[in-house]
């Protein structure tokens, strides 16, 4: 493993990183066009060269898939992908940030577990 | 295609070099940040690239030709600072006009509606407005002229936050509908970060890096951490900044050599990002302690 990358997100990463949550949150469906480098470029006032650079990222992972002179699309499937992703990737990497914080904190793994089970996340719509 | 090109570029005032050997060239339709401390040359460059000055050694290429005394370069290029010579006896309106005589692609709905924006009247005159006011007439010119080869020279100057940053996303929209070679110069690299594709940092006269900006934020690493163990994992060579924290802590910015760092996370080691700005502090600092040197001794 080098580098961890969520500690050096580059730009064209959290693009790719905000698609992937409407995705994962139904915003954009399997098959509906996502929208285009320029209006990335625009909402999130970015370079449209790094906006389109976070499409290709997740065109790559085969998540968006191109239609000739149309644009991007929602590949089938994606969302699932997204969630077996970033279970293996995110999830795991931040379970190894708090079991280390744990230690630090001479926490008992009971006593961690305690906690994971007394947290109560607010509803999201 | 290189809209911009420089070879060897050199300009030296007495035996004083303010462009000291610069070799670099942009493409065309892309946003570069040229960033550097006060003195650094930037304004001495940019001068140059739009044929203002004439350099002392190596070549200038716009468009492919010499910048100096060509009317060619001069139509296709705008160059933006806080010294623009404007006429006294015009009034904004009048100014506005006459520019879009001058420059083929120029865009009087734009002018007119930025002006109104900035509630910028049109019967007032230049000399009468204030230094931000100014800057923001200045940036107006600079935006609807849409010149293939567009330069701001600190274009920023006296403007207050919240017009920064409508002029920062004026010239974002502007740019996304008629793409061109955009040089902005700027001490704030963190305002301006997220519009560019590259950045061109310098040095006393010369090109420290020129990256684009995801190279930048992956260029170096912030580590804190007992000092004993990272002087064991990093090598002086490596090490752009140092800060002690506490007693046996330090802070880091070191080259990013993708060392694998994981294992020593679990001995208390902390990896961050270098924020793009500091980055390009430390790179340019004479001293790796940064202004805590000075007081070390005290």
């Amino acid at each position: 493993m080098y580098l961890n990358a969520d500690d050096l997100t580059p730009l064209y990463m959290q693009v790719a990183e905000w698609l992937e949550l409407e995705i994962l949150n139904g915003s954009l469906q399997s098959n509906e066009k996502v929208y285009s480098q320029y209006q990335l470029a625009e909402m999130f006032n970015i370079n449209p060269a790094t906006a389109a650079k976070g499409l290709s990222l997740l065109a790559e992972q085969n998540l968006l898939y191109k239609k000739r002179g149309l644009g991007m699309f929602v590949a089938p499937q994606a969302k699932e992908k997204i969630r077996a992703k970033r279970i293996k990737e995110n999830l795991q990497q931040l379970v190894l940030q708090l079991v280390a914080e744990a230690k630090r904190l001479q926490l008992s793994q009971a006593e961690l577990i305690a906690m994971i089970k007394n947290v109560d996340l607010p509803k999201e719509e | 295609m290189k809209n911009v090109e420089c070879n060897r570029l050199t300009k030296k005032y007495g035996s004083i070099y303010a462009v000291n050997d610069l070799t670099f060239s942009i493409p065309e339709n892309s946003i570069t940040g040229l960033i550097g401390r006060n003195g650094a040359g930037k304004t001495t460059l940019l001068k140059m690239l739009a044929g203002f000055l004439l350099p002392s050694g190596g070549t200038v290429r716009i468009l492919g030709q010499n910048p100096f005394n060509n009317l060619q370069v001069a139509a296709n290029l705008i160059f933006i600072d806080d010294e623009l010579a404007l006429p006294e006896n015009m009034n904004l309106g009048e100014i506005l006009d006459t520019a879009a005589t001058f420059y083929e692609n120029w865009q009087p709905d734009i002018a007119y509606g930025l002006l109104d924006y900035f509630s910028l009247d049109l019967r007032s005159y230049y000399q009468q407005l204030s230094k931000g006011m100014k800057s923001t007439f200045n940036v107006i010119l600079g935006i609807a002229a849409r010149c293939p080869i567009t330069i701001f020279d600190e274009p920023t100057v006296g403007m207050d936050a919240a017009v920064r940053k409508d002029f920062y996303r004026a010239l974002l929209k502007d740019y996304l509908q008629q793409p061109r070679t955009i040089i902005l110069s700027s001490h704030l690299l963190g305002e301006i970060e997220d519009l560019l594709d590259s950045i061109l940092l310098i040095d006393a006269g010369k090109k420290c890096l020129h990256l684009s900006m995801d190279e930048l934020r992956s260029y170096a690493v912030g580590l804190s951490g007992n000092s004993k163990l990272l002087h064991e994992l990093v090598k002086e060579e490596d090490i752009i900044f140092r800060q002690q924290l506490g007693k046996d802590k330090i802070y880091l910015v070191v080259r990013n050599r993708k060392i694998d760092f994981s294992a020593a996370r679990f001995k208390g080691l902390e990896i961050g990002p270098v924020p793009a700005n500091d980055l390009c502090v430390y790179l340019t600092a004479k001293h790796k302690g940064g202004i805590d040197d000075v007081f070390k001794h005290s």
